[in-house]
């Protein structure tokens, strides 16, 4: 297992604590495994867990649903299950975090 | 953009998984600007990602709006709305009577191509389901493409029953998957094809009444109406022509396999009809010459897209009319060939059947048709006889083992009964097995060749057992007669032909690289075909032997059957044949080694491996085999090691001696009786490279440092070699 985390690239952990940067980074951490809602830009929206993200807002999301229309129901059509999937950051239109996990998350959105 | 959910009634299945939390309102919180913004802190190429998750699961995620990757983009970015056949019928986009012939003639072809596509190892959702008359034949009124839909829809159940049943495909052969759709399974078979010849009865009546009489002025309108009617009956007539044949396989009498092909031989003759009357029906709109879908009234490429699996999208290129008709009478062929089956009743004769239809790389369900119409519920061979008593049959044409002559006094012992019963129980498995190894593509075999040889080493092991057990009982019985190696004879001989199809099926499959040949062809050459001369020449002694016996016996009685002794050897053949390969690998062998002495192989820089563990890697399997024992790499270097001769040979030596034994093939193969084609194959590789290894000793382009080449084109096993 050791061995796999090093081959994962830098870990976040070992960051200096006082950057604006850890703190961001502390903040997307927040957010991990988290149910997350991303609509892309050709109208799809994914549902899925945040696993992990980059500078450029490519997100991967875990057990990922796919609902063809974004709406707050979801009473039109059926999901279409994929998995795990990467959505690249110019195709992210909107992100949103389910509001039950919210209360550990505050920080996030107190601070914008 | 505009895109209705397709699919909405059955694929509900799909959404079971989702969490119930999910399906509630729960309260979504935006926080795109936040995150992005977040995101922009993190530094260049670092992840953030949980301590479970990382750079190598992340290479397993699908790539959104990646046309190669992500199949749900496509369905959104066409500019037409998706309608399923209910929604279809309701905005009337599409009908379901009174269609014009040009059109139920283009629907029926492109559900003959949708047709092929699938068999050829496409999703069902891709090819014939796309045609939305299938979904719901009920809804169809215009009675001949009611029937059709109907039709097709049997045709696709049954030939996936038989596929699935046969067992004997891969994820590249065919995929099983329906995604629940209905396979007319409410109508039974039986109704289906009496819908069928009703239609055609009435378009049979079409066209007589629309048929030019003597001395009648032919209006040309009625003329093309004439082709037309005749253009649909014959499909009709096709669909249930190969719809009868399908159902005749699935019954358990032998006798409904020759109707089976009787059947198919009559569709087979409608087929250039069909094929001179395809411009008759209506084309897709768009064009399908590039093996895009067609888009014409009654398909909807798209209707399903939302039912394939999240794996990336494989693209079903339905393929073109106008080899459609060849297709289908390939795959006639081919089911004729299959019904042929029947008059093959030994044991070798059938394993020599399968592997040959096998060569030319037969449809899954052309293979899997053969599967089951030997082995009929995995019990009896062709319904009727016992597997076991196939062996016993075998084992006599074999090596006529005492135990099993009627002559013999084992024949009624008890105890040897016994023996031989449950040795012959214990081989049936493998020897299905086997059987049905020859059923899987060419690719797939190889594979599993290397594994049933762990069955068979088995098998060996108590052959040699038996046999000891059955010689220690004849000895008290009879003592003027032996019982040694019969079974273990007969087994060795199977081994040594898993084993020499394994390493032959390597040339076929391009396994090889050049400097790899030698020590294949040595091992074949010097090893496995030796051991199989040896084994075949033992079975034909303990044969002769056996007779010598009857002979005996006999004579007493009548003085007439000792002149009957010119009679051919049932063995002779394949020992010839097999003297005729070994002559062959022999030739190769050599020649490859006088082609690297002259620096004309060329050798890789082994880094990481080295010949070593090459050569080990390409006799794995054998090492489960105990006879013959496998050759270590050691001791094929010591073996072949050319020092050992005195003096050592040059190139020079080595291609004549190649050429001798490319002569030698050539001398046995002419000499064969009644040459098959496959003899004429070799000899077409025997020819050239005797004259080529004769002028190569003759130092013939021997300062050129291109490398020759090896043309299989001939023999999927043998080059012929071209010094350029």
């Amino acid at each position: 297992m050791a061995t796999m985390i090093e081959e994962n690239g830098p870990s976040s952990h070992e960051q200096p604590e006082v950057s604006s940067s850890s703190q961001a980074r502390l903040k997307l951490e927040g957010l991990l495994n988290k149910n997350m809602r991303i609509r892309m830009t050709d109208g799809r929206t994914l549902v899925g867990l945040f696993l992990c993200t980059d500078r450029d807002c490519n997100v991967i999301l875990g057990s990922a649903q796919e609902f063809l229309k974004s709406t707050d129901t979801f009473s039109q059509g059926e999901p279409r299950v994929l998995g795990l999937a990467m959505i690249p950051g110019h195709h992210v239109v909107s992100i949103e975090v389910e509001a039950d996990n919210l209360e550990d998350t505050q920080g996030f959105v107190a601070n914008h | 953009m505009v895109m209705k959910s397709a699919v909405e009634d059955d694929d509900a299945g799909w959404g079971l998984g989702i969490p119930e939390k999910m399906k509630n309102n729960a309260n979504w919180v935006d926080i795109t600007h936040e995150f992005k913004g977040a995101c922009k802190e993190l530094n260049l190429g670092e992840l953030l990602h949980d301590k479970l998750f990382g750079l190598f699961e992340a290479m397993s995620a699908i790539e959104m709006m990646d046309p190669k990757m992500d199949a749900g983009m496509i369905g959104n970015q066409v500019n037409r709305k998706v309608l399923n056949f209910e929604q279809a019928i309701k905005e009337s986009v599409i009908k379901v009577k009174d269609l014009s012939l040009p059109e139920l003639i283009g629907i029926i072809d492109t559900c003959f191509c949708c047709l092929i596509t699938w068999l050829e190892g496409h999703s069902l959702a891709q090819t014939v389901f796309t045609c939305l008359y299938v979904h719901n034949p009920d809804l169809i009124e215009e009675p001949a493409l009611k029937s059709f839909a109907l039709g097709i829809l049997k045709v696709c159940d049954i030939a996936r029953e038989k596929v699935n049943k046969a067992a004997v495909f891969e994820e590249e052969d065919f995929q099983a998957m329906t995604y629940g759709f209905k396979m007319a399974n409410n109508v039974t078979d039986l109704r289906v094809t009496g819908m069928l010849k009703d239609v055609e009865d009435e378009l049979q009546r079409k066209v007589k009444g629309t048929r030019s009489r003597q001395g009648e002025q032919r209006n040309p309108e009625v003329e093309l109406e004439h082709q037309q009617w005749l253009a649909l009956f014959n499909r009709i007539k096709f669909t249930r022509l190969i719809l009868t044949a399908l159902i005749a396989f699935t019954k358990k009498e032998t006798s409904s396999v020759g109707e089976a092909q009787k059947l198919v031989a009559q569709a087979a003759d409608i087929l250039s009809a069909i094929h001179s009357s395809i411009q008759h029906g209506i084309q897709s709109q768009n064009d399908t010459t590039k093996g895009d879908h067609p888009i014409m009234m009654g398909f909807e490429p798209l209707v399903n897209q939302r039912l394939l699996p999240p794996t990336f999208p494989r693209y079903a290129k339905i393929i073109k009319r106008e080899d459609m008709v060849a297709y289908f009478s390939k795959l006639i062929e081919r089911i004729k060939t299959v019904c042929d089956v029947i008059n093959t009743t030994n044991l070798h004769g059938i394993l020599d059947f399968f592997s040959e239809f096998s060569e030319q790389s037969p449809c899954v369900l052309s293979r899997s048709l053969l599967q089951t119409t030997f082995l009929i519920d995995n019990k009896k061979v062709f319904g009727t006889h016992l597997m076991q008593d196939m062996i016993k049959d075998a084992l006599r044409y074999f090596v006529s083992p005492p135990v099993l002559s009627y002559k013999c006094c084992l024949f009624n012992n008890h105890q040897a009964k016994d023996y031989i019963d449950s040795f012959v129980t214990h081989c049936s498995r493998p020897f299905c097995s086997l059987i049905q190894i020859h059923g899987h593509n060419r690719a797939r075999q190889r594979d599993k060749l290397g594994h049933i040889l762990e069955e068979f080493a088995t098998l060996q092991d108590e052959a040699e057992k038996v046999d000891a057990a059955l010689h220690s009982l004849l000895m008290k019985l009879e003592p003027q007669r032996q019982h040694l190696a019969c079974l273990g004879t007969w087994i060795l001989y199977h081994n040594l032909r898993i084993m020499i199809q394994y390493l032959l099926s390597g040339f076929e499959l391009e396994l090889y690289s050049m400097h790899e040949y030698y020590y294949i062809y040595w091992y074949l050459s010097e090893f496995l075909y030796a051991w199989l001369m040896s084994t075949l020449s033992r079975a034909d002694s303990s044969q002769m032997a056996e007779e010598r016996i009857t002979e005996e016996q006999v004579k007493g009685r009548s003085s007439k059957k000792t002149k009957k002794k010119k009679k051919v050897r049932p063995l002779s053949k394949e020992i010839t044949m097999s003297q005729a390969y070994q002559n062959m690998c022999a030739g190769m062998y050599k020649t490859m080694v006088a082609l690297d002495m002259d620096g004309k192989v060329h050798k890789p820089q082994f880094e990481l491996d080295s010949e070593q563990v090459r050569y080990e890697h390409r006799f794995a399997p054998f090492n489960s085999v105990v006879t013959p024992p496998p050759v270590h790499y050691i001791q094929f270097k010591e073996m072949s090691d050319l020092k050992k001769y005195n003096p050592p040979p040059g190139s020079a030596d080595l291609y004549l001696a190649a050429s001798k034994h490319f002569q030698q093939a050539k001398l046995i193969l002419e000499n064969v009786t009644s040459p098959d084609p496959e003899v004429n194959r070799i000899l077409k590789v025997a020819k050239p490279n005797i004259v080529v290894m004769k002028l190569l000793a003759g130092g013939h382009k021997k300062e050129t440092k291109a490398l020759p080449e090896f043309d299989f084109s001939a023999h999927k096993y043998f080059p012929v070699v071209k010094i350029i």
